[in-house]
């Protein structure tokens, strides 16, 4: 109990493992979302579009993958007690009468929900009205394949193969499969995360046994009677616990937000196969069943990594190193799984692996027999079998090992290794400024290169365009007129707004006559058809067409009000990045840089205090006012990093993704920011704006350098840096509490929901600004003032 | 060279931690004793400006230190009682970090750092990280910073505590030979560290100075004090010491 104590003591792995549930859920979340529910959404008729490439492109009207759910759920409780056959016929007729009625014009969502819906209740149904057909088939390849030369050798692994895949299923034959609700498994199934977050989690509690080999309390521990075999049977047994509970508390959230996102499981009691993720398995068995038995082998594999890992960073002496060598050991396992293809003769290396256990569920999802000599092997049964004897064989190995390891023993060669990649570092770290070596602390020794590293990695995953739809045709006309027209609005662009009005009236006028003749009988009904679609396209264009005039009308009396030259610019781009529908690509790419400068910077002062170093700094000449100014620099210079790689992204999707000539236009000829109080161009409005992104950023790294200074471990600061800069706007931004609107350090990061609330005017970002700027001047002005012990 | 504590006061609270001290230090070696929260820590952060001070004032050459700010720093070598150091870094790098906060020239700081490895016998090891160093071994890493860019007043808070006796020994004679035209502030709890190679030793208890003198000087002051109980010749700065410090 003492040593579990002692484990559950220590801050970081608590704080670690909380973080792992927390990201699991969260991530889950959010790939169902991402994932559409498990929906498919197309729809068979296109009705919006989307602006990029410099060109206009049909695109999918999409519709709300949620409330596709909620339909798909509530057909799904009408049909579930239908014979299949019955459903699917039924399905069957009101797709097709749901077809034609999914067109792009307002009205038509409800139609297109229910289309949605009953086109993935039919693929569900078609799926377990097939599965007996898919059965036969299977038996029927045997009969088939057994014909030909090349597999009828019984005594060849094909042969073998054959036979067993038919023998496995045929057990199946007559299994029933009914209609349920199955996102809930099929999500569980198909998320490999947890996976590998239970993995960390398990990595976590095996290096906190390192912790006497940090603490330098090995041999003192190694000594002393209970240190040896008692200690790691106690280890054991918490590592067998730790695996129970990962497993409960990690698949379980899965399970239970599966279950509260799909309105449950169905029913229990339905063959497993129902699921169509589970349709390869050729095992009897209820989905409740199933449930049971995957949870408890789930807990034996979680146990098993969990010994595997133990003994990985038992096996070497220096911690350190025993942390690169497992990580070597774990990225070749994972190469073997994941590169070696299926028909290698090695492939028994790829699924007799460690992470076929990591990735358990590829076991159920997928029927796969390996060649051992000849003979067909079903990577499931023996995967299974062999988690009987592997778990209480490694357990004692761990215990062995844990044992007999001498503390002080063995030349350490890895060491000797450092020593000489030290020896190099040390050539070029010594010609580091005080700069140079604020940015090797914060990068290198707090380990701000992985932060980085995850930064680039997410920000180059960030979207930073959203569609743009319109409303109605001859809106999507306007926008191609404007694209047409788009430049200075001087006489020439109403002569040749009216040119083309000319043209337009002409095809309408062109109809009129054509109407005139076919009452006359000099025109048959297909010519007529044929001026009327030309005046139907001539009326949308038309329409469209006024809007640009009254566009370009209005642009010209502002423009003459308030002395900036009229320009018509095509706005599709700068809404498709900074427009209302791109609120919430700005939101997340702001999320993303707080965070990054949170987790890059909240280490920066508290690692002085935690390293005891703050005494010795500000004795020396240059350890107050100069290091601070670097350390200020340093968050400058990591702001400017981080804007870089998030919106640097974003400037490169804006001028690689779009052509716009309209960059001298002044800017307040954007429709979005009418109410810009300066003149300038749209170029110079843009580089305002990020220039104040940079500045809003930097300001959010002073504050969190001060708060870094206040604590003195670093958890406890990252936390708290986080506490102030992150969850306010979290909590603003997708919970929606207003209450934390005024310290939600987004919004002035974001600047455009501040600026399209207003119009473009000012008022409220210089406010938000000017408040940020206050706390980082305070911030500052705290970090010098404060002596480092001067109270008890 | 004059370093001057006067009437220097630190409060926390109700707890006075040094009282009204009023000591004048010239160049030479002054073996601080006392015991656990007699102030001689206190004190040291108080001439390193690392705690603000309740009262008093403390003058370099005439001037507050306060005042001097950073040009007092720069004749300033500290090593504090509580080891602080990058754990992640070599030996050679937390060098030429200090040597680059003190604002050595980088060429005169390579001479320095290869001059104190060598002094401090840590030439074979200064690859290795501070991490994996024993504690004499980083209390020898910090006793060479602290000696960095050629100090004219050296701080040393127990400079000696987990070394074994050789290196003691070692380390002692250095600082013996360092004490030239230097104000050597040398606090330790070991007697025998102080006892042949300080100039003055200072007797802290309860925040006071309870004596100050040669060693030799106390040493016979003690033993007019106690002469009759005890063997005439045996007494010894350890003797001194239980004297004004013993309960």
């Amino acid at each position: 109990m003492r040593e579990l104590g002692r484990i559950l003591s220590r801050r970081r792995l608590a704080l670690g493992l909380a973080l792992i549930a927390l990201l699991n859920g969260l991530l889950f979340l959010r790939e169902q979302k991402k994932n559409d529910y498990g929906l498919d959404l197309e729809l068979p008729v296109s009705g919006g579009l989307v602006y990029f490439d410099g060109s206009f492109t049909a695109a999918q009207v999409t519709v709300d993958a949620r409330a596709a759910y909620r339909r798909y759920a509530q057909r799904l409780e009408r049909i579930r007690e239908m014979p299949l056959a019955g459903a699917v016929t039924a399905l069957t007729e009101e797709l097709d009468a749901l077809k034609g009625k999914t067109g792009g014009e307002e009205g038509a969502e409800d139609d297109r929900l229910d289309y949605v819906a009953v086109k993935n209740l039919l693929d569900k149904a078609e799926y377990l009205a097939g599965y007996g057909d898919w059965l036969e088939t299977i038996q029927k390849n045997k009969e088939n394949l057994l014909t030909f030369s090349l597999f009828n050798d019984p005594n060849s692994f094909s042969g073998r193969n054959i036979l067993k895949t038919a023998g496995e299923f045929e057990k199946l034959r007559g299994v029933e499969l009914t209609l349920g609700a199955d996102g809930a498994v099929e999500a569980f199934m198909t998320f490999p995360l947890t996976d590998y977050f239970l993995v960390l989690a398990l990595l976590l509690l095996a290096l906190s046994f390192l912790e006497e080999r940090k603490a330098g309390l090995w041999s003192v521990i190694h000594a002393a009677p209970n240190g040896r075999v008692k200690l790691a049977v106690r280890r054991t047994l918490i590592l067998l616990g730790a695996s129970v509970f990962g497993v409960v508390l990690l698949y379980g959230t899965d399970l239970a937000l599966g279950f509260a996102l799909y309105g449950g499981f169905g029913d229990l009691d339905r063959p497993v196969q129902s699921v169509e993720a589970l349709g390869r398995l050729p095992m009897l068995a209820t989905v409740g069943g199933f449930l049971i038995r995957y949870f408890l082998l789930r807990m034996a594999a979680a146990f098993l990594i969990a010994l595997i890992l133990w003994l990985m960073l038992t096996a070497v002496n220096n911690v350190k190193y025993t942390v690169i060598a497992a990580a070597g050991v774990l990225a070749a396992e994972y190469s073997l799984y994941t590169f070696l293809p299926v028909q290698s003769v090695f492939n028994v290396l790829k699924y007799f692996n460690l992470f076929t256990y990591i990735s358990l569920s590829d076991l159920y999802t997928n029927y796969l027999n390996v060649d051992l000599f000849g003979f067909p092997l079903g990577i499931r049964g023996v995967s299974q079998l062999a988690l009987i004897p592997l778990c209480p064989l490694l357990a004692s190995v761990c215990v062995a090992v844990h044992c007999n390891k001498k503390p002080t023993e063995g030349r350490d060669l890895l060491g000797r290794a450092a020593v000489k990649i030290n020896s190099v570092a040390d050539r070029g770290l010594r010609r580091l400024g005080l700069f140079g070596m604020e940015l090797h602390k914060t990068l290198w020794i707090q380990k701000g290169v992985v932060a980085a590293a995850l930064l680039v990695y997410v920000a180059a995953g960030l979207t930073y365009t959203a569609p743009v739809s319109f409303a109605s045709l001859a809106e999507q006309t306007a926008r191609e007129y404007t694209a047409v027209f788009a430049g200075p609005v001087t006489d020439e662009t109403f002569d040749r707004i009216d040119a083309e009005q000319t043209l337009l009236n002409n095809d309408l006028d062109a109809y009129e006559d054509a109407q005139k003749a076919f009452a006359e009988g000099l025109l048959e009904y297909p010519e007529l058809d044929v001026y009327a679609h030309k005046a139907d396209t001539a009326q949308i264009k038309s329409e469209g067409l006024s809007r640009v005039r009254a566009r370009c009308e209005a642009l010209r009396a502002q423009g003459e009000r308030e002395g900036f030259a009229p320009w018509l610019i095509d706005e599709t781009p700068f809404e498709s990045v900074y427009g209302v529908r791109a609120q919430d690509n700005q939101q997340r790419a702001a999320l993303a840089a707080v965070l990054a400068l949170t987790l890059l910077l909240a280490g920066s002062m508290v690692y002085e205090r935690q390293s005891g170093m703050m005494f010795l700094l500000r004795s020396t000449a240059r350890g107050r006012g100069a290091l601070l100014r670097r350390k200020l620099l340093l968050a400058a210079v990591t702001a400017a990093f981080v804007w870089a790689a998030v919106y640097g992204m974003e400037v490169y999707t804006l001028l690689s993704g779009f052509e716009i000539p309209a960059w001298r236009a002044p800017v307040k000829n954007l429709s979005m920011l009418t109410s810009f109080p300066l003149k300038c161009s749209v170029a110079g409005g843009l580089a305002l704006l990020y220039a104040c992104r940079w500045l809003a950023l930097f300001c959010v790294a002073a504050v969190t350098l001060c708060l870094s200074g206040l604590f003195r471990r670093m958890e406890t600061a990252c936390v708290a840096s986080c506490a102030v800069t992150l969850i306010p706007s979290v909590l603003y931004a997708y919970r929606g509490i207003g209450l934390f609107r005024p310290l939600a350090v987004i919004l002035p990061v974001e600047i455009m929901p501040l600026l399209l609330e207003a119009n473009g005017a000012l008022s409220a970002f210089l406010t938000y600004l000017a408040a940020l700027a206050a706390a980082a001047i305070l911030a500052i002005y705290g970090l010098f003032a404060t002596k480092c012990g001067g109270g008890r | 060279m004059k370093l001057e504590l006067l009437n220097l006061t630190k409060q926390y609270g109700n707890f006075t931690a040094l009282d009204r001290v009023n000591i004048t230090f010239t160049e030479g070696i002054y073996g601080i004793l006392g015991a656990n929260g007699a102030g001689k820590s206190t004190m040291m952060n108080l001439i390193t400006d690392n705690i603000s001070r309740t009262q008093g004032q403390i003058l370099f050459n005439g001037t507050d230190i306060l005042k001097l700010g950073r040009e007092f720093r720069r004749v300033l070598g500290y090593m504090p009682q509580q080891q602080g150091y990058y754990e992640h870094m070599t030996a050679q790098t937390f060098l030429s970090y200090m040597a680059d906060l003190k604002a050595i020239p980088k060429k005169q700081a390579r001479e320095e750092i290869e001059r104190l490895l060598e002094i401090t016998n840590l030439s074979n090891v200064r690859h290795k990280k501070l991490g994996g160093f024993s504690g004499g071994m980083k209390q020898r890493v910090l006793l060479a910073q602290a000696l960095l860019g050629n100090p004219k007043v050296v701080i040393l808070d127990e400079p000696t505590a987990g070394l074994d006796p050789k290196e003691r020994i070692r380390i002692r004679s250095f600082i013996a030979e360092l004490s030239r035209e230097r104000i050597i502030l040398l606090a330790t709890h070991i007697v025998s560290d102080i006892e042949s190679i300080s100039d003055q030793i200072l007797m802290m208890k309860h925040g006071r100075v309870v004596g100050l003198d040669r060693p030799d000087r106390l040493i016979e002051r003690v033993a007019q004090e106690v002469r009759e109980s005890v063997v005439p010749g045996h007494f010894s700065l350890e003797d001194v010491y239980l004297y004004y410090l013993g309960e």
